[in-house]
């Protein structure tokens, strides 16, 4: 049943974007100018292409990102379970262990600067 | 089950319908808001008060040229801004608008789908708003277009991690991932006067989820993937007609969402307001309309405080945008998390 409401929702959902991009190019003006097909660069003829590189720095900022957000969904169960465990100091020791692992590579992210965007 | 699938229809075509429905009216409120914040006049020519202007737009938008260059990558180009609009809907699906209510012999939930992970569904969906903006970036083929969506990307997923950390110390406050019974704990008053709202239990979370939510929907100050000043217009630089609409709509539909999901956890979800419940009690209505207007009240207010901050702070510089996520609100998002797990330990 819930399954069910979501796969109609989703269904539902893809529905309604595809309408909606079929519309204007249903019923969208047609003309055909070639200095339409040129990539957009403010007006001037492009440059290069955009299979260029980029900084680092976006790759760096994915990478971590996938760190500690997987750091912080492995709290989540922990966080549903601490009101009924039995052991509350266990638990709170579990949490400082795992709490004071990620402080230690954040310290380490830091000092290296590999999030520092200047120079 | 045919009654089951009515049942199922109509709460798709209503949680659906309604932040479509109020987007002309969002968009209309954005723009004269930002004409009044100018002492301009803002768009007042097509109907009354120039309401209709939106759905002037609309028309506008259906019968553009569709303009499809020849340099891009067909399938990734058409699909993100469709991938854009449906991952902005998705969380909408187990946002419930009241609480679960008996009608027709049963108890029905005001929700496309019931969940006891609620929270984390939305936010698992909410999550894969970058997708459409990436693919969009790398779909255009143009190096500006690139950049928009590598620089919203990655203030995306900077901003998302002090958000988790403060969804994840809520989720520890009321233990529970349950839409509906966190918001029944919010329920009732401290003192008979300051209501039970997340907002006065976690103040520093909700300050980190609501920098977290302009971020997330790539609102000003932080609407970097559009600086235009530097890089056109951003990711959707190559798009245009309904394609562009399309992302318009899904980075309003996208506020909404978490718009409405700051208010289930801070601001009491689908609660009546204060002093509302006197009046509710004497009006023989269903609890459930009241319950359903005072959401779209704090949604409607919410909204109205995107659009005071669009107009009142100026936009980031992009290197200090990644050093207040990473720098700042991820260390005070952390450490208010042990905070909070130190208080609840030595409370008992």
């Amino acid at each position: 049943m819930e399954f069910a409401s979501f796969v109609v929702f989703v269904i539902i959902a893809c529905t309604l974007s595809a309408v909606l991009l079929g519309i204007s190019s249903l019923l969208g003006q047609k003309r055909k100018i070639i200095r339409e097909n040129d990539i957009y660069e403010s007006g001037v003829n492009a440059v290069g292409s955009a299979s260029r590189q980029y900084d680092i720095k976006f790759y760096l900022t994915a990478i971590l990102f996938l760190l500690f957000d997987v750091e912080i969904v492995f709290l989540l169960p922990w966080v549903l379970a601490y009101k009924d465990s039995p052991n509350h100091d266990f638990m709170l020791g579990g949490f400082i262990f795992f709490m004071a692992i990620m402080l230690v590579g954040y310290i380490f992210i830091i000092n290296s600067k590999a999030l520092k965007w200047e120079e | 089950m045919f009654e089951m699938m009515i049942e199922i229809l109509i709460k798709t075509v209503v949680i659906l319908g309604l932040p479509l429905g109020a987007l002309p009216l969002i968009i209309h409120v954005e723009r004269r808001g930002a004409a009044f914040m100018q002492k301009r006049l803002g768009p007042n020519r097509v109907g009354p008060f120039g309401l209709f202007q939106p759905l002037a737009d609309v028309a506008k938008f259906m019968f553009k040229e569709e303009v499809h260059p020849a340099h891009v990558r067909p399938f990734f180009y058409t699909a993100a801004p469709m991938i854009a609009l449906i991952v902005a809907i998705l969380p909408l699906a187990c946002i419930p608008v009241a609480a679960p209510f008996e009608a027709f012999g049963r108890t029905i939930f005001p929700e496309v789908f019931r969940s006891d992970m609620g929270i984390f569904f939305a936010f698992a969906a909410s999550a894969l708003g970058s997708y459409g903006i990436l693919l969009a970036g790398w779909g255009s083929n143009n190096k500006y277009s690139m950049l928009g969506a590598l620089r919203a990307c990655a203030q995306m997923v900077s901003y998302e991690l002090s958000l988790s950390t403060s969804v994840v110390a809520m989720i520890f406050v009321f233990s529970t991932n349950d839409i509906h019974v966190m918001v029944a704990a919010q329920q009732g008053y401290w003192f008979n006067f300051i209501p039970k709202w997340g907002f006065f239990m976690q103040p520093v979370a909700a300050m980190l989820f609501l920098v977290g939510i302009f971020a997330e929907s790539n609102r000003l100050p932080f609407d970097l993937a559009e600086g235009e000043s530097e890089i056109v217009a951003g990711y959707h630089l190559e798009y245009s007609s309904m394609k562009f609409a399309l992302f318009f709509m899904a980075e309003y539909i996208h506020m909404i969402a978490l718009s409405t999901l700051f208010i289930i956890m801070f601001f009491g979800g689908y609660n009546l307001l204060p002093g509302l419940e006197l009046i509710a009690d004497k009006i023989p209505l269903p609890i459930a309309l009241f319950q359903v207007a005072s959401l779209v009240v704090k949604i409607a207010l919410m909204v109205w405080f995107f659009v005071w901050v669009r107009w009142t702070l100026p936009r980031f510089r992009y290197d200090k945008l990644m050093d207040l996520g990473w720098e700042r609100l991820l260390p005070i998002g952390i450490a208010n998390l042990i905070v909070t797990v130190l208080f609840v330990y030595f409370r008992n």
